[in-house]
């Protein structure tokens, strides 16, 4: 905005007074926004540090001090055991996360290469991504009977193997996307030096695929942490389940300790939440790619 | 492809001619290394079990004593469909959701990205705060709303009766006509920051340079979203109008959590009430809810691709 030196006009004219006010209604508008989205984490929060007691006398105050009771509780109390939950989430989502990484990999890379390019390969391509499409529910049933067939109900192996399938079609384009966009010198390099097609991937490609297998990690990583439906499907025992399944059961039976069940949200978002403050661009970036290539 | 043309000193030593030459035979050793493993796995784990869900749709699958006896019963289960008074409710649920969500959704988030677009300050923190309720798990979404809703002390009623809209604190997820709309905005608000987001790249791809230009030719500012950013969306708009209505078709988590499709399958969708046909009810027959999984996966495939014919015809001029 260029100032006029003509002293005859006011200091302040009409255009920038409204300009100002445009700006900060607009901000107060995104901040009550950002409120709105805010008020339950902030909710929870308070609850998880107060007792029962002054939860059920005043449920909106202020916690008086902070009050790591609930907390210690629920992590260290032996019959609650919450520690349980996460080592079962901790488990499934490590497993299934290396697997899905070792097959994306491999797939995308024998998908993105020209090298490796045949007939039918666009073909297997397509029927890949056509998971995409399926509703879960088309797909659970069976899966529930193979896993019973199997003896796999209410194991890791259950949740890794069908966490892991749910995903591949995502991580492998992922993959292949990225493969395809690297060039051919440094692979056609590694051959005429003798190496085999799957040193060249190993130890010359993959290390170069950095970046998307960061991408694959956190998306995964997220899907596999939260996931609902097959958890609570496939594991019935309590002992066995992954913090989602955990915490209806948990809320459940404490419905009337606002408290624990307070704490108990909180713990279950924390370490999402914690890497997500850390990694949020990577976080968004990664979860839109899909979107927006597509 | 790649044409190997180039005309570089290495290209006729023998060493190259034979790689060249080598490069010709097609590599199916590794081709089957790379590819079998992912394809195998995604066989077996799924396609058998769409294939399988195809198949039982059309059995009746019983356990007696220990024993499953699958019958044939042809396109019975299919038959049964339009009678099943839930399923019925179900799909009229699902389909308002599907519907109306994604609308809300769309224009929040259109609107949104454009206040912020227009470089307001603390952009940078809005798009991660906003974008935050997208990682927490559906349960703890599902359950901290249900908490806010509770009729007696939860958050909203409290505040409603706080400043006089005593008339306005109903009792949310117990009558006949709310639940299914608290299922709508609990949902909006949990998934309305991957759509917000998404538009926001897409406005930032738009190269400034149009925009300027569409200023020094006078034009007002909502000329310029109208005429100039708008329509540069649209590819992404799309994008977001249809990931929208598939996600809310499949949607599972916040809605069991929240409502668990009651109060009297009054907010049931297709999806809770899959679940509840097949692993709740005493009923063993998994026929039924296959049959409703397969009609339920054409209904979707049908409205995608109405939904991507409305959308994509206005692109022509």
């Amino acid at each position: 905005m260029t100032t006029k030196s003509i002293p005859m006009k006011p200091a302040i004219d009409g255009r920038m007074v409204r300009h100002s006010v445009r700006q900060v209604l607009v901000t107060v508008l995104l901040m009550s926004v950002t409120l709105l989205i805010i008020i339950p984490f902030l909710w929870m929060l308070a609850m998880s540090f107060r007792t029962t007691g002054e939860i059920l006398t005043d449920p909106y105050g202020l916690p008086t001090r902070l009050n790591f009771d609930n907390y210690s509780k629920l992590f260290f109390d032996p019959e609650i055991g919450f520690y349980r939950y996460f080592g079962n989430s901790s488990i499934v989502t490590l497993g299934a996360l290396m697997l899905t990484l070792a097959l994306s990999t491999l797939g995308g890379y024998g998908f993105g290469r020209s090298r490796y390019d045949f007939r039918f390969r666009g073909w297997l391509f397509a029927l890949l991504l056509f998971a995409l499409m399926l509703p879960p529910q088309i797909m659970y049933i069976p899966q529930f009977q193979m896993m019973t067939k199997y003896g796999l109900l209410n194991t890791y192996w259950a949740l890794i193997l069908l966490y892991t399938a749910s995903q591949l079609p995502v991580s492998t384009y992922l993959m292949a996307t990225y493969f395809q966009s690297l060039p051919e010198e440094l692979e056609e390099a590694a051959r005429i030096d003798g190496a085999s097609d799957l040193r060249v991937f190993r130890q010359v490609m993959l290390p170069l695929a950095r970046p998307a297998v960061a991408t694959v990690i956190l998306i995964n990583f997220l899907q596999f942490w939260n996931e609902l439906l097959l958890a609570v499907t496939m594991v019935t025992k309590p002992d066995m389940r992954t913090l989602p399944a955990a915490m209806m059961l948990f809320v459940g039976e404490n419905s009337a300790d606002y408290a624990m069940a307070a704490s108990s949200l909180v713990a279950a978002m924390l370490p999402i939440l914690l890497l997500y403050i850390f990694l949020s661009d990577k976080f968004i970036e990664g979860l839109t790619a899909g979107a927006l290539k597509g | 492809m790649t044409t190997k043309a180039h005309a570089s000193p290495g290209t006729f030593t023998s060493a190259a001619v034979s790689s060249r030459n080598v490069a010709r035979k097609k590599p199916w050793g590794p081709i089957l290394l790379f590819l079998a493993p992912v394809m195998l796995f995604y066989a077996a784990f799924v396609l058998y079990p769409v294939g399988a869900t195809m198949y039982n749709s059309f059995h009746t699958i019983e356990a007696n004593l220990g024993q499953i006896t699958t019958t044939f019963v042809g396109l019975d289960n299919y038959k049964a469909l339009p009678d099943d008074k839930i399923f019925i409710q179900a799909v009229k649920n699902t389909f308002i959701w599907s519907t109306v969500g994604p609308t809300i959704e769309l224009i929040t988030a259109v609107g949104l990205a454009l206040l912020v677009y227009f470089k307001v300050p603390f952009f940078r923190f809005y798009r991660v705060a906003w974008f935050t309720p997208m990682l927490v798990s559906g349960v703890i979404v599902g359950l901290v709303w249900r908490w806010i809703f509770n009729y007696d002390w939860g958050l909203l009623n409290v505040g409603l009766r706080a400043i006089g809209l005593d008339s306005l604190a109903v009792n949310w997820l117990g009558r006949r006509d709310t639940p299914l709309a608290v299922v709508i905005f609990v949902h909006f608000w949990a998934t309305f920051g991957f759509s917000f987001v998404l538009v926001l790249a897409g406005l930032s791809t738009i190269s400034n340079d149009l925009v300027e230009a569409a200023r020094v030719d006078g034009a007002s500012t909502r000329q310029i979203v109208w005429r100039v950013l708008i329509p540069l969306l649209r590819p992404v708009l799309i994008t977001v109008t249809l990931l929208s209505f598939m996600g809310k078709m499949r949607a599972f988590n916040v809605v069991w959590v929240l409502t668990g499709g009651g109060p009297l399958h009054f907010s049931e969708t297709v999806a809770t009430y899959i679940q509840k046909r097949a692993f709740l009810w005493r009923s063993i027959d998994l026929g039924y809810p296959s049959a409703m999984a397969v009609a339920w996966f054409g209904i979707v495939l049908l409205g995608v691709g109405l939904l991507k014919l409305w959308l994509g015809r206005k692109e022509t001029y």
